[in-house]
C-alpha cells in the first residue's frame, strides 16, 4: 500500500503516453462529441453571414499551442470559404506569423479561393494593445501592405475596410498576451463590433464572465471546442481524431486520482482523540 | 558506463537505425522536408526525455529552441515593423514625398532603451520608460476598468430582474453566480473577523473558489494532454509515416 503511495512519476507519465497512443494503435468506438451553446453561437454568426461579407481573424498563437489552435483555426476558416465569406489575417504575436499563413494557404487552395480578393494575411507588428486600437483607427494605415507587400487599399479584400467596425465579424484565437483580453479592451469595448474568440484549455475558464456580459458572442475552448467545430462544419480532421485519445487519458488521470485517494484513506492512521 | 549513459547511447543508436529504414524504404523523402522532420521529431523526442530526467539532451535542445526563437522573432520584428515603418520611411520614402522625420521620435524612445547596456548612458532609457509608462497607464486604466469593472458588474445584478418564467433551469445561474461573488467577495474582505454570519458566508466563498480551481485545473489537464496529442501525431503520422489506427 505506501508503495502505492510513492509511485514513480515516470510511471504515471508512461501510463499516459501509452494511453495517448492507444487510439492510434487500435480502432476505438467513435464517442460522440457535444455541441456547447458557446461554440454553436460562433458557428451561428458566420452561418448567417451574407456572400461576401468580411471577418477578421487574429492568430494569436505560437507553435506551443498548435495542436489545440491551429485545428480550431482551420475548421472557422473552411466555414468562411464554403460560405463565400471573405477572411483577413491579422497576427498580435511574432511566432503567429507562419501557423497563420499556412492555414489560410491550406484552407483557401481546399475552397479554390484567390489571395488578395476573397483573402489576405496581414501579417504580424509589434504593440499587442496598442495595435488593436490602431487597427480600430486606421486599419490601412497601420498596415500600408500585407505580408506579400501588396498594398492595403487596393487590394479588393481590404480596399473598403477601414477600421475594425467595418468587420461583419472579428475572431480572436489566442493562447495568452496578447490576446482576447486585449481584443476585448481595446477593440470590442470601444469599436463596438461583434466579437468571437478562441483560446487554449487552459484560459477557457477565465472568459467565461465576457460571454455573460456580451462581450464575447461565442467561445471555442481547446481540443474539444475545435472538435465540435469540426462536428458542426461536417469536416471531422484533426481536433476530433485527437478526442479519442483525450478520452483515454483523462479516464487515466481520473483512475491514478481515484487509486490515490483510495490508497490514502485506507492508510492513514487513525484519528487520535483527546484525553 | 552508467546506465543513464547507456540510454542515452541506445536511444541515439535506435533514433539513426529508425531514420536510416524510413529514408530507405522512401517512408521519409530525402530532401531538406524529410530532414527538417528527422530533426523535429530528434528534438520533440529530447524535450520529453526531460520526463525521465534532467539531461545533457534536453539541455541541449533547450537551449538550440531559445537561439531559434530569438533569432526567429529579431529577423521579423526587423522586415515587419524597423523596416517597414523606421528605415523605409525615412531613406526611402514614396516617390514624391520626403522622408518622414517625425518616425524619428519613437525610433530615438526605441534605441534610447538599448543605452542600458552602456553606464555612461542609462539616463536616457529614463526618457523612454517614462514615456511608456505614461502611455500605458493613460491607454490600460480607463480601458480595464471600463471592460474588466464596470462591464462586469452589470451582468452580475441584471439577470435578477429578467422574467423568471420565461428562462427554465437557466433561472437558477443568476442567484448562484451573485451568491459566488458576494461571497467570494466577503471572504477576501479581511476588516472583520471571518466568525459568525461573516464566517459561514467566507466559507460558502471558499467552497465557490474551490469549484472554480477545480475547474481551472480540469481545464489545465486537458490543455496539456492535447499538446501531447499533437506531438504523439506527428511522431506517429508525421515521422513514423503510420496511418492510424495501426491494428
Amino acid at each position: 500500500m505506501e508503495r502505492l503511495l510513492n509511485i514513480d512519476r515516470r510511471i504515471v507519465y508512461l501510463a499516459i503516453f501509452l494511453g495517448v497512443c492507444l487510439p492510434y494503435l487500435f480502432s476505438f468506438v467513435e464517442l460522440p462529441v457535444t455541441i456547447t451553446a458557446d461554440v454553436r453561437r460562433i458557428y451561428d454568426k458566420i452561418d448567417s453571414l451574407e456572400e461576401g461579407a468580411t471577418v477578421m481573424v487574429s492568430f494569436d498563437y505560437g507553435p506551443s499551442s498548435k495542436p489545440e489552435l491551429q485545428p480550431m483555426a482551420l475548421a472557422i476558416l473552411r466555414h468562411c470559404f464554403s460560405k463565400n465569406v471573405k477572411v483577413v489575417g491579422v497576427t498580435l504575436v511574432t511566432e503567429g506569423v507562419g501557423l497563420a499563413n499556412s492555414a489560410m494557404e491550406t484552407a483557401a487552395a481546399e475552397f479554390d479561393r484567390e489571395y488578395g480578393r476573397d483573402y489576405s494575411f496581414l501579417g504580424f507588428k509589434a504593440g499587442g494593445a496598442i495595435l488593436v486600437l490602431n487597427l480600430g483607427q486606421d486599419l490601412q494605415g497601420t498596415f500600408k501592405a500585407d505580408l506579400k507587400g501588396t498594398s492595403t487599399s487596393e487590394m479588393e479584400v481590404t480596399r473598403n475596410i477601414h477600421s475594425l467596425k467595418d468587420f461583419d465579424y472579428v475572431i480572436d484565437l489566442a493562447a495568452g498576451f496578447p490576446g482576447i483580453e486585449e481584443w476585448i479592451a481595446y477593440g470590442q469595448e470601444r469599436y463596438r463590433f461583434t466579437f468571437g474568440a478562441g483560446c487554449t484549455a487552459v484560459m477557457a475558464p477565465d472568459f467565461y464572465p465576457f460571454l455573460q456580459s456580451g462581450q464575447l458572442n461565442g467561445l471555442i475552448g481547446g481540443l474539444a471546442g475545435a472538435a465540435e467545430y469540426e462536428t458542426l462544419i461536417g469536416r471531422k480532421a484533426k481536433a476530433m481524431g485527437g478526442m479519442q485519445a483525450q478520452s483515454v487519458a483523462h479516464l487515466i488521470i481520473i483512475a491514478f486520482i481515484l487509486l490515490g485517494n483510495a490508497v490514502y484513506f485506507l492508510t492513514r492512521s487513525p484519528r487520535k482523540t483527546s484525553p | 558506463m552508467s546506465r543513464d549513459g547507456i540510454f542515452f547511447v541506445g536511444f541515439l543508436v535506435a533514433f539513426a537505425a529508425v531514420n536510416a529504414f524510413l529514408l530507405s524504404t522512401g517512408a521519409l523523402a530525402a530532401s531538406w522536408i524529410g530532414f527538417g522532420t528527422i530533426l523535429a521529431a530528434g528534438l520533440t523526442l529530447a524535450l520529453y526525455s526531460f520526463l525521465y530526467k534532467d539531461n545533457p539532451v534536453f539541455k541541449a535542445a533547450e537551449h538550440l529552441y531559445v537561439g531559434v526563437v530569438a533569432a526567429y522573432e529579431l529577423s521579423l520584428v526587423w522586415y515587419q515593423n524597423i523596416l517597414v515603418d523606421v528605415f523605409n520611411p525615412l531613406f526611402r520614402p514614396p516617390e514624391g514625398a520626403g522622408p518622414k522625420w517625425l518616425v524619428l521620435v519613437p525610433a530615438f524612445l526605441g534605441l534610447f532603451l538599448m543605452t542600458r547596456i552602456f553606464g555612461r548612458w542609462i539616463w536616457l532609457s529614463r526618457i523612454s520608460f517614462a514615456f511608456f509608462v505614461g502611455l500605458g497607464a493613460g491607454l490600460a486604466i480607463p480601458r480595464r476598468i471600463a471592460s474588466f469593472v464596470l462591464q462586469q458588474i452589470e451582468p452580475s445584478i441584471r439577470p435578477l430582474s429578467i422574467d423568471i418564467a420565461s428562462l427554465g433551469w437557466g433561472v437558477l445561474n443568476p442567484p448562484i453566480i451573485l451568491l459566488g461573488v458576494v461571497s467570494v467577495l466577503v471572504y477576501f474582505y479581511f476588516s472583520v473577523e471571518h466568525t459568525g454570519v461573516v464566517g459561514g458566508i467566507s466559507k460558502v466563498g471558499i467552497y465557490f473558489l474551490m469549484v472554480s480551481f477545480g475547474a481551472s485545473f480540469g481545464y489545465t489537464v486537458m490543455a496539456r494532454i492535447s499538446l501531447l496529442i499533437g506531438r504523439v501525431n506527428f511522431l506517429l503520422e508525421d515521422w513514423l509515416n503510420l496511418s492510424p489506427p495501426i491494428f
